[in-house]
């Protein structure tokens, strides 16, 4: 795999600085489509066009346009935009930290793996020191004209940069204003749930799962480029029941006979 | 609130829940349209055959993919025709403990909500909610979201099932190619970073956090508005690209200068300290005291701003 880095900067943490290379930790595996004319397969082209003249306009004809009001735009010069960009050059400076295990999930975004770069010294202080106190920093981090929050913290001996949502950025369940149900579910009920909970645990293994829709949609690619097509079976329906209860009861008889 | 983006249910034994997948997180970015400059009129994308050179419309429009040189052209149907059993509920295959699941392994996140509001759905629904409330709890499973399967990870959160969708194994990357630390720090190095660490813990707050590239591109476009242009600073926390000769001293010299803060005075307000705050800490501070321009000022003009009110 080549290995390339996205980033190159320092880590500072006090008056300790931690030169690093960044990189992707994630890569998509998605097939990827390309959009194209349906009768011919011949790929499509993106061209832009002026609304007012009806004519192709050039890339360098192009200027950014903020709506203000409906049909009104204030046009921005790159500079400007670039004004917003901050000011933190290579610099991620850590000025604070927090317990890595009290922030959801959910403000996960990207992560990132960070190597040493000329000495390992003050990096390997710094993973030692995240991996122990099982902490995570917190700093700002500019990237391709824009600035994130970002989260530092060891994993597996590597120190990896998160970068985070903001706060208002993550929508609260209330929002979504789920009405409650007129008879809320028996403690029986529950706890006959908790019970098919406990008989489905087992250690998260993130390998067994497998793309299997990916795999069939490769089969199908390579079948039609061969000039036929697979043939499938329809997908089973399976009945809503009506009495929560015995559905519970059902489900865990079930999951008995099976262990 | 937006609408749901994918509809089915989720199954749990051989109770089946409807349920509709929405959106977890908020878009708050300023967008910014293509103009075409001589005239201002907006751009549109309009798409073209490369080999007639004519428009063409949604309808006519396929899924294309190179195998040997030669595009294969795939329908929707034919999509939907290989799609597994998964493609209309999430089956929830097993339960793991949220503190297992790296978070690195979260993708997008989403929300749960009841397909509708008949009283069987409700109750079905809230059961799930209260099995796994407070529980630490993640429900692991897999579904078909347009031309995608997904694995996900279901859980409560405020009260209502939150989604995950989830990167699969292989697309995280090894670390092997990361070049290898061959020396283990010496311990008391190792207690000083610690110490350093823990002198500058906060509880997780994601409140205290704002978006200044936000508030920044807000002041650009407000400032043009009147008629004021906005130049770019110059950056400042310029890498210094000559790392601390000694290690140890760094540390201690951190160490030294924090406890030497606490000593002249506990009160971080002490205009010694102020520069020791966060950026967002100075910048509630500019808000209170009303410093103008705050929006678009560093942390080092913040703390210069302030220490002159």
């Amino acid at each position: 795999m080549a290995a390339r880095s996205i980033w190159n900067g320092t880590l500072n943490f006090g008056l300790v600085k931690v030169p690093v290379k960044l990189y992707s930790a994630t890569e998509s595996h998605t097939i990827r489509f390309r959009e194209v004319h349906a009768k011919d397969g011949a790929p499509l082209e993106h061209r832009r066009m002026c609304s007012a003249e009806d004519k192709e306009v050039e890339y360098g004809e192009i200027v950014k346009g903020y709506e203000v009001d409906e049909d009104e735009y204030l046009v921005l010069d790159p500079e400007e935009i670039k004004a917003a960009a901050g000011d933190r050059g290579k610099v991620v400076n850590l000025d604070e930290f927090v317990d890595a295990e009290d922030i959801d999930p959910v403000f996960f975004e990207k992560t990132y793996y960070a190597g040493f770069r000329d000495d390992p010294e003050p990096y390997a202080l710094l993973q030692s020191a995240l991996e122990k106190s099982e902490k995570a920093g917190i700093g700002r981090f500019s990237f391709h004209k824009r600035e994130y929050l970002v989260a530092v913290r060891s994993r597996e001996g590597v120190i990896t940069l998160h970068t985070l949502k903001f706060h208002d950025e993550v929508v609260r369940g209330e929002e979504l204003k789920v009405p409650a149900a007129k008879k809320a579910p028996s403690k029986k009920e529950i706890s006959m749930a908790d019970k098919l909970i406990e008989g489905l645990k087992e250690p998260f293994d993130p390998g067994q799962y497998k793309d299997e829709y990916k795999a069939a949609v490769e089969n199908l690619i390579e079948a039609k480029a061969k000039g036929s097509k697979p043939r499938l079976d329809k997908a089973k329906k399976r009945s809503t029941p009506d009495d929560l209860g015995s559905a519970l009861e059902a489900s865990l008889e079930a999951q008995g006979a099976k262990s | 609130m937006a609408g749901p983006i994918w509809k089915g249910s989720i199954g749990f034994g051989l109770v089946n829940v409807p349920v509709e997948l929405v959106t977890a997180s908020r878009d708050l970015d300023y967008h910014f349209r293509e103009l075409h400059e001589t005239d201002g009129a907006p751009v549109r994308h309009q798409r073209f055959c490369s080999k007639e050179g004519k428009e063409v419309r949604w309808d006519e429009i396929g899924r294309g993919i190179e195998v040997g040189g030669k595009m294969v052209v795939l329908t929707d149907r034919e999509l939907e025709d290989v799609q597994p059993d998964r493609s209309q509920t999430i089956e929830i295959e097993s339960f793991a403990g949220l503190d297992e699941v790296d978070p690195i392994y979260f993708d997008r996140p989403y929300f749960l909500r009841p397909g509708n509001r008949s009283d069987g759905t409700l109750r079905a629904y809230s059961l799930l909610v209260e099995a796994m409330r407070g529980s630490d709890q993640v429900a692991i499973g897999r579904f078909v979201m347009r031309t995608k399967e997904y694995l996900a990870a279901v859980r409560e959160r405020d009260g209502v099932l939150a989604l995950s969708t989830m990167r699969y194994e292989d697309e995280i990357r090894s670390t092997d190619f990361l070049p290898q630390i061959d020396r283990r720090p010496a311990k008391e190095a190792v207690k000083d970073a610690i110490a350093v660490i823990d002198e500058r813990a906060v509880e997780w707050d994601p409140s205290r956090y704002t978006d200044c590239y936000r508030l920044r591109l807000k002041h650009v476009i407000d400032s043009k508005r009147k008629g004021e242009t906005v130049k770019a600073p110059e950056p400042h926390d310029e890498e210094d690209l000559k790392p601390a000769p000694d290690l140890m001293a760094a540390l201690r010299k951190t160490l030294a200068k924090r406890n030497s803060g606490k000593s002249t005075s506990g009160k971080p307000e002490a205009k010694g300290d102020i520069s020791r705050l966060s950026r967002d800490e100075l910048y509630r501070r500019a808000q209170e005291k009303k410093v103008e321009g705050r929006s678009s000022m560093s942390k080092e003009e913040l703390a210069k701003a302030l220490r002159n009110k």
